[in-house]
């Protein structure tokens, strides 16, 4: 039989089931990032290690709050919890706090978060293209800042 | 593709990156060999997740966003054929695409700021698509679609595919994609369907482009 035009179905489920992480551990997705904790704590939302925060989304706790670049948000009630004698953060509840939607799949432990809205403000407003990052198929990073100074033509297709 | 590769060759001027971005769930196995027949030099994505798109607030393939040296758009969201093109064959072809973009395009490049396709900073916002919670949302979904894909688990897949679906049912890209995985493919008659009935409710398939042969 002739393959329909775009018909890949035997790409539909081509993988063997495999774990996402180890039991009790946890996985975020973030701009194509995929970052698994190993240690997290007891709770609702989704406790993490502080220190773990920045390789999810480049925020780091400083002492004037949850900073990343130029942007500092004060430390709310909720943000950082303590668990026999251990600080946790909640990124549930910093999603919460930015307005970041969500998806979680709580029997797997894997949410999915998708952009900060205030990093997509500006484009709305003065046409800024926002910042962004994503690989090549040589594997080379291509973020919105390496192609200042150039006149860039980003476009879509797909081989559907 | 080896049209973009022409227009890349021909334009020729080490100031302009052209970053063409396979919106493609089916990763290198579907995209690479369309890539490599057109031997590019430009720089080639393979997005997966449909970051790019995500990025731009884009709801359809081929899509595009013109982008200056300090960084700021120029144009965007235009259905970026760099030619016309035939889709089908006998009574269910039609043509799509155009001959006007790509000498817009070059203008651009050579003349910058003084090109007239350059578009206010005020158009270009108005231009971008609205993406709200639900869409934003619906990207998180389908991500998550996706990487329960990649651990074979098809009913959790399919769940958040259907859910992205249902948060954003303005995204062509959603919606073919995932006709991609099927027998029909993405040009049957679900596909047909819904481009008629985007028609019949005077939804743009594509935004119109608004540039004018000259």
């Amino acid at each position: 039989m002739t393959r329909a035009f775009g018909a890949f179905p035997e790409l539909r489920h081509p993988f063997e089931v495999m774990p996402i992480h180890a039991a009790g551990q946890a996985t975020v997705l973030y701009q194509g990032k995929k970052v698994t904790f190993t240690e997290t704590g007891k709770g609702e939302g989704l406790l993490i290690k502080p220190s773990d925060l920045h390789s999810v989304n480049g925020f780091e706790l400083k002492p004037e709050g949850v900073c990343c670049n130029d942007i500092c948000i004060p430390l709310r009630e909720g943000l950082l919890i303590e668990q026999g004698g251990k600080q946790w953060f909640d990124l549930v509840a910093f999603a919460d706090l930015l307005g970041q939607p969500y998806v979680v799949d709580q029997a797997s432990r894997v949410w999915s978060f998708a952009e900060v809205p205030a990093k997509r403000a500006n484009m709305m407003v003065n046409a800024m293209a926002p910042d962004f990052e994503v690989k090549d198929r040589q594997g080379k990073v291509i973020r919105m800042a390496d192609l200042k100074g150039k006149k860039a033509l980003i476009v879509t297709w797909s081989s559907w | 593709m080896p049209v973009w590769q022409r227009v890349y060759e021909e334009l020729n001027d080490p100031n302009f990156v052209l970053i063409c971005v396979a919106e493609d769930t089916g990763g290198e196995a579907v995209a690479g060999p369309i890539f490599d027949a057109a031997k590019p030099t430009y720089v080639q994505v393979v997005d997966e997740d449909h970051l790019i798109s995500s990025v731009f607030n884009f709801v359809n393939v081929p899509s595009s966003a013109w982008i200056d040296e300090e960084g700021r758009i120029v144009r965007i969201d235009e259905g970026t054929y760099s030619k016309t093109h035939q889709f089908g064959e006998g009574d269910q072809a039609f043509l799509f695409g155009n001959d006007v973009y790509t000498p817009a395009l070059k203008d651009w490049v050579k003349n910058g700021a003084a090109s007239s396709h350059v578009q206010s900073a005020q158009i270009v916002a108005r231009n971008i698509r609205e993406h709200g919670i639900n869409e934003m949302k619906a990207d998180a979904a389908f991500r998550l679609g996706n990487l329960f894909r990649a651990h074979g688990e098809k009913a959790k897949a399919e769940s958040y595919w259907a859910m992205a679906r249902t948060l954003n049912p303005e995204s062509i890209n959603f919606f073919r994609q995932n006709l991609t995985l099927t027998e029909e493919g993405s040009g049957g008659e679900t596909f047909r369907k819904l481009r008629v009935e985007y028609m019949e409710q005077g939804k743009d398939y594509y935004r119109p482009l608004d540039i004018k042969a000259s």
